[in-house]
């Protein structure tokens, strides 16, 4: 299957799962006993003005037309007024959601680049000191709570040692870089603003490892398990026989074989981290979607919750389909036979 | 115990590094930094009603008047503050204010009548939370600059004391008309912004990470702070660490195990006070066995309430005597208590002749004490063979109930919008306020509801003390609600920070134009 086909296929599908999210979505959260318009009027409000408001914002019809007139709104690009915050939706989104992709982004490198050479080391050194420390470390990753060595860090690195600052994206007194993808320190390298990327990169080291240590647990342990797959294959044994060097065979044909169903794994990890930078952005004071959602939905802000829903399913759709490419670019014979 | 492990390994963490924080670096002198847990949700005197919301809008704005300062406290009495003079006719209907010059805009317009005329038109046809506290206003009257005249539907002799709540707040007309879209009266504009003739402007918002305000150009008098900046930490323990290093100056929501840590931290205050915030449980008046009074009254005398301070709010607490708290006109410090007497109860509860009495407690994780007082609640209960089940909700799930009062007992918190005994006693007694707005225990009482709606439009606070004494004798004796406690406010500040005044009516408003740091 062409590349061209590929994409073309996973597009379509990305309509009807956004729809599907969609409506599913939208009637789960006009089901939920409570009423938004009482939420935003302040609880002593009268009924009067909790009519009115209820009327302002539509909630006075039935949900399908409700349902109809948002769709409608979305395909012109409108995602609607935040109950909560009274503010745009789409501009709340376009404010925090870049935020958690950089802070997920950042998560997954550190997990990738310090996890692959873990697991890589742990299956070559099976059942020896090295595998031992590397098999603790990734079950530390895994079961540590994320607040707890979050906190951990902070005490560290901000208290103790004055090293690192403890919360926000960027310091107070440097400006932030001209909004072009909303990534801080991508905007600041593309308009060449180093004092911003100086102080982006540097708020994002104790988020990033906090997010990223999680999951260097699990890219390990897939990577190690893969890879000790891989080593006792017939191919790796030819390989060997045929005279090839330890790091070759390693490297270049169990490594290459071993990657390809860590991909699904760091793909889904980073699904993963967009939905469960909470307790981090939490921690770290880091204005991303996370804290965003949990408000919107303790006060029935069903526009954000829709906002929100759409535009994770589409990243998660469009996630999937990079997976697909890189599987793909990795294994031959997926691309031939599609 | 997963819960116990986690906090126990968070407290030790804790302790482990607390005792070796680096040396505090003093934030700049002419900037003062707030740590805050929560974002506000919109900057709009029009919109917003929580307190959260008015530590940055609340200095942005001027009102007609403000609370009064007495000997370095703040009191709930009001004198002029863009009004110099006030008047109000016979019959407390038409209340007419002198409005004083020297009061200018942030972009150097100056106040004047009709400013002051069309911010409160705006609220009222806003129709949002704040428009509730007007509702008595039938229209407004500008004849000159200097003099607005508010006309009531009814007397109302609380009146002035709504016209200090963020609501009462002048805003810029030109600024409206400018930012007007869509006929939203510059409501999306000023949800992020400010065009009041208060001494501080915001400045930038920047979402869920930091709100910058900076002086008003033409504010006449001197500003300590070049930059307010308040900052969103939502993390309890990251703000105590940052406020400790000298990071903040201020920090709110502290913890009550915290707070106690932090009276003994160098270079750190703890602003301890008592409140206005008020906690206490919802008897559902209108369901058997809590229509019958002797019932009500028996789940009173059987709750352990220097139990529930100490256990729960640490000793951060007072017991409440009557239904107006301590501290706002109105109280009565003779008013009759109940008390810890598990005997008298069952007693009553024998001559009620109700048996096996199963009830629900209705809360959700809002208030984290909820839970806990309903913990001590069920044990409390259970001595006098009452069986109570916890009910926990979603809150927005929680709300609807309450508000169709579909619960047996529900937890609940209360503070005033303005200084005036009517805030407690019209709204948690007046049977035309059943459910949320105000009668959470659906209580119903005609002879209550005559003297606290006379007592709401007596000319004299003489006339309305005696009336609202005469209910309150009525209403703590039916014991429609288990009145618990009022909370302390605290919060801890560094103690290089000067001059700031405390004032149970405005939590979370700081007096930023006599603050300073040294």
């Amino acid at each position: 299957m062409s590349l061209a086909s590929i994409i073309r296929r996973r597009l379509i599908f990305l309509v009807f799962v956004v729809f599907g999210v969609s409506v599913v979505t939208f009637a789960i959260s006009h089901l939920i006993p409570g009423d938004p318009a009482r939420m935003m009027a302040g609880e002593r409000a009268t009924e009067e003005t909790v009519t009115h408001i209820r009327k302002e914002l539509g909630l006075d019809r039935p949900v399908p037309e409700q349902y109809v007139t948002y769709i409608g709104k979305l395909l012109h690009g409108d995602f609607g007024i935040s109950i909560r915050t009274q503010r745009p939706v789409f501009g709340d989104l376009r404010l925090f959601f870049p935020a958690t992709i950089e802070l997920a982004f950042y998560a997954l490198l550190l997990a990738v680049v310090f996890g692959i050479p873990l697991g890589v080391l742990s299956a070559v050194a099976r059942d020896r000191t090295i595998d031992q420390i590397t098999r603790s470390i990734s079950v530390l990753g895994i079961s540590m709570p994320a607040f707890w060595l979050g906190l951990l860090l902070i005490f560290f690195f901000y208290g103790r040692l004055g090293l690192l600052p403890g919360s926000g994206r960027i310091d107070p007194t440097v400006a932030a870089p001209a909004h072009i993808t909303g990534l801080f320190t991508f905007d600041a390298l593309l308009t060449g603003n180093l004092p911003a990327l100086g102080s982006a990169l540097v708020h994002l080291v104790l988020p990033a490892a906090t997010l990223g240590f999680i999951h260097l647990g699990i890219v390990t342990r897939q990577v190690r398990s893969a890879m000790l797959d891989a080593l006792q294959d017939d191919y790796i044994r030819t390989a060997r026989a045929s005279g090839l060097t330890r790091t070759r065979v390693v490297f270049d044909h169990a490594l290459r074989n071993a990657l390809i169903p860590s991909v699904t794994v760091i793909g889904l990890a980073f699904g993963d981290l967009l939905y469960g930078a909470v307790i981090t952005e939490t921690v770290f004071a880091w204005p991303g979607m996370g804290n965003y959602v949990v408000q919107s939905i303790t006060s029935l802000d069903f526009p954000a919750i829709m906002g929100f829903t759409v535009v994770a399913s589409t990243a998660y759709v469009v996630l999937n389909m990079l997976v697909d490419l890189v599987y793909m670019a990795l294994d031959p014979q997926i691309r031939d036979v599609g | 115990m997963k819960k116990l492990l986690l906090t126990f390994l968070a407290a030790g963490t804790i302790g482990l590094v607390a005792g070796a924080i680096a040396p505090a670096r003093a934030t700049e002198p002419d900037t003062l930094v707030i740590g805050k847990s929560g974002d506000p949700d919109n900057l709009d005197p029009a919109v917003t009603v929580t307190n959260n919301s008015w530590t940055a809008s609340y200095p942005c704005y001027e009102r007609l008047v403000r609370f009064k300062v007495v000997d370095g406290r703040g009191t709930t009495e009001v004198e002029g503050d863009v009004a110099t003079s006030w008047t109000a006719s016979a019959d407390a209907k038409v209340w007419t204010f002198t409005l004083g010059s020297g009061h200018t805009f942030s972009d150097g317009t100056p106040v004047n009548a009709v400013a002051v005329k069309t911010s409160f038109e705006r609220v009222i046809a806003a129709k949002k939370g704040p428009a509730d506290l007007f509702d008595e206003v039938d229209h407004i009257d500008a004849p000159d600059d200097h003099t607005v005249v508010f006309t009531l539907k009814d007397a109302f002799a609380a009146f002035l004391s709504t016209l200090v709540d963020d609501g009462a707040s002048i805003v810029n007309p030109a600024a409206v008309k400018q930012h007007e879209a869509n006929g939203d009266l510059g409501q999306g504009w000023l949800a992020d912004h400010s065009a009041g003739s208060g001494p501080y402007q915001v400045e930038s918002w920047e979402k869920s990470s930091q709100i910058v305000l900076t002086p008003n150009p033409h504010w006449p008098g001197k500003l300590a702070f070049k930059k307010v900046e308040i900052r969103i930490i939502k993390e309890a323990s990251a703000r105590r660490l940052q406020l400790e290093k000298g990071d903040l100056d201020i920090i709110e929501d502290v913890p009550v195990d915290q707070l106690k840590a932090l009276t003994t931290a160098k270079g750190v205050k703890v602003v301890d006070e008592p409140s206005f915030f008020v906690t206490y449980l919802y008897l559902n008046n209108m369901h058997p066995p809590l229509d019958n009074v002797k019932v009500r009254q028996a789940i009173s005398w059987a709750v352990d309430y220097q139990g529930i301070i100490d256990g729960i709010l640490l000793g951060q607490g007072t017991q409440m005597k009557g239904d107006v708290p301590v501290g706002l006109w109105g109280h009565d410090d003779n008013a009759m208590q109940f008390h810890y007497d598990p005997a008298k109860a069952k007693a009553l509860l024998a001559e009620a002749g109700v048996k096996n009495i199963r009830l629900g407690y209705l809360y959700a994780k809002t208030d984290p004490n909820w839970e806990s007082v309903g913990l001590v609640l069920q044990q409390n209960l259970a001595a006098v063979s009452i069986t109570l089940d916890m009910q926990e909700n979603a809150y927005p799930t929680m709300r609807q109930r309450l508000n169709k009062g579909d619960f047996d007992i529900g937890a609940g918190n209360w503070t005033p919008d303005y200084a005036d005994p009517s805030m407690f006693m019209n709204f948690w007694f007046d049977s035309g306020l059943k459910g949320l707005p105000g009668d959470r225990a659906f209580y119903s009482n005609p002879k209550v509801d005559e003297l606290i709606r006379a007592a709401k439009i007596a000319p004299t606070q003489a006339d309305r003390l005696k009336l609202y004494g005469e209910a309150q004798k009525i209403t703590v004796a039916e014991a429609p609600y288990v009145l618990l406690f009022q909370r302390n406010y605290q919060f801890a500040i560094r103690d290089n920070v000067k001059g700031y005044v405390y004032n149970p009516m405005q939590l979370q408003i700081f007096n930023l134009t006599d603050m300073s740091k040294n």
